[in-house]
């Protein structure tokens, strides 16, 4: 718990600058603006959730960070950088993990695909594979083929992949949009500690105001046609999180009611 | 379950046996002519006779190198042509009608030009049977990268991946279960284009000897050869077969 409190005072200074940065970005598909002038720093370490009506253009934001998309016009930074193309220091976790796993490949050969594209030697791999497999959970099921593995499991098995790209930072975009609220809620819990423990920094898009809120440090809520801000909530709940006690908490439940205003007038 | 299996194989052989036993009975009875329709009795021992003095042999090796000779090189050229193509969108555009235009062509059309141009020679036949083969491959592989799950390109994308490992680590094995199929389908190809190759050309092989034994009206060893060819046909479909099911084991947890 003593890497949470740390984490939490850097990502509490207003002060540092932003790792991941949007600076006016713009981005047009096919004529259409689907981002516009979109300002945006995440700071290192912090755990920022995107939220918005579907359409918003929350998921194009998250693919512009990951460096899969440019901006039109504009930039997006990564320690004060462009980024001209994805790198392997940003990890993306997929909504559809069924699609972003090597059925061919094990468990232990998914997660491997990231370490020899880190040029870790052969004989480093297992034990890191190992410890990857098991600090997501899923120790035991090495020898496993994706479709051999419940959907949560499949998501661990892509976070664990992630994770061996020892990134600075995480895009998750509605990681647990397909599973159930069980397994939703065990693995939100998770990728809290996961992320306390690796203090990478972390953007979240979700379309769960309640995840957002739970997760996030803060809340930043686009508005469609084209994407913008709306709104930008800083969440001062404590850490660690609990399922009951934080979502039962008095400025959880404020939180909760601006967000879910919002999202409403943004739909009319 | 099992049992049913069981039953199952002993009836379709019974039935295989059935079939020999009824050819045998046709030629007791005469009801063709022996100068043309030997009874399995003279179909086995022509085929015994033919591999214990060894000519048999060496006919059946003959046919063999020219199928796989012609196979492994439609194998590995209809992958590359067919990884190039299927990998990008403007190829697949422009040159995949094309290809469907040639595809239909029958190949036998084109031996006597491939003699033409390079004699009765090995080449030549070679040459066509990989030209014959080539097509289901090629195809195949075709199809098989362009149906690679695009986000597993963004993955790839996210690792930076050198585009050599997205070949050998994304694409190929994500194509696999196509690019297999195209390879069972081309053996036969290869097969039936070594025999037409061999009869037309003379070349050494199982193709030239049911030839020449037709002409010498020698029925029971025309029998022994396409008897045998018949086997080769079923023994190399089947080592497939198993390759492909060994190679795709993965697949099986899918379904």
């Amino acid at each position: 718990m003593a890497i949470a409190a740390k984490r939490q005072e850097a990502s509490v200074s207003p002060l540092a600058a932003p790792q991941l940065a949007f600076a006016d970005a713009t981005l047009a598909l096919g004529g259409k603006t689907i981002i516009e002038n979109l300002n945006l720093g995440v700071r290192p370490g912090e755990f920022l959730c995107i939220v918005g009506a579907s359409g918003c253009g929350k998921t194009t934001a998250l693919r512009l960070a990951a460096g899969l998309y440019q901006p039109t016009s504009g930039a997006v930074t990564f320690d004060g950088q462009p980024m001209l193309q994805p790198r392997r220091e940003i990890a993306i976790v997929f909504q559809d993990y069924g699609k972003a796993l090597l059925p061919w490949r094990t468990a232990a050969g998914n997660v491997s695909l990231a370490l020899e594209a880190g040029g870790i030697s052969v004989t480093e791999r297992p034990a890191r594979i190992d410890a990857l497999l098991r600090k997501v959970g899923l120790p035991g099921h090495a020898e496993k083929y994706p479709a051999e593995m419940s959907g949560g499991m499949q998501q661990r098995l892509q976070i664990a992949r992630c994770l061996a790209q020892e990134p600075k930072a995480l895009l998750m975009d509605e990681p647990f949009g397909a599973l159930d609220a069980m397994t939703r809620q065990g693995l939100q819990d998770e990728v809290l500690s996961l992320v306390a423990a690796s203090n990478a920094t972390v953007i979240f898009v979700t379309h769960d105001l309640d995840e957002a809120i739970y997760l996030g440090d803060r809340v930043v809520g686009l508005l469609p046609h084209p994407g913008r801000i709306g709104i930008e909530l800083a969440v001062n709940l404590p850490r660690p999180r609990d399922q009951l006690a934080t979502r039962e908490h008095p400025e959880f439940l404020r939180l909760r009611r601006q967000l879910f205003d919002f999202i409403k007038a943004t739909e009319q | 379950m099992k049992g049913g299996a069981i039953i199952w194989r002993v009836a379709s052989f019974a039935v295989a046996a059935g079939f020999i036993a009824l050819w045998q009975l046709v030629a007791n009875w005469k009801l063709v002519s022996p100068v043309f329709l030997p009874g399995p009795d003279r179909a086995w021992a022509s085929l015994l006779r033919g591999f214990s003095s060894g000519d048999l042999w060496s006919k059946l090796i003959g046919t063999l190198e020219h199928m796989a000779y012609g196979w492994l090189a439609a194998s590995i050229a209809g992958i590359a042509i067919g990884a190039m193509i299927g990998s990008s969108r403007p190829m697949r555009t422009y040159v995949a009608p094309s290809l469907e235009f040639l595809r239909p062509l029958p190949v036998s059309a084109i031996i006597p030009v491939a003699i033409a141009a390079f004699g009765l020679t090995q080449g030549m036949a070679l040459l066509v049977i990989a030209f014959g083969a080539i097509w289901p491959i090629m195809l195949a592989t075709i199809h098989g990268f362009a149906a690679v799950e695009p986000r597993l390109y963004e993955v790839a994308r996210s690792l930076q991946m050198s585009r050599l490992a997205v070949i050998f680590k994304i694409a190929l094995p994500s194509a696999s279960p196509d690019i297999l199929a195209g390879m069972r389908l081309s053996l036969t190809v290869a097969l039936i284009l070594s025999v037409v190759c061999e009869i037309l050309a003379g070349l050494d092989g199982l193709g030239h000897w049911v030839l020449l034994s037709a002409r010498a009206f020698r029925s029971a060893d025309l029998f022994a050869g396409v008897i045998l060819l018949g086997v080769t046909g079923y023994v190399t479909s089947v080592a497939m077969s198993l390759a492909e099911r060994r190679l795709l084991a993965w697949q099986a947890s899918q379904r």
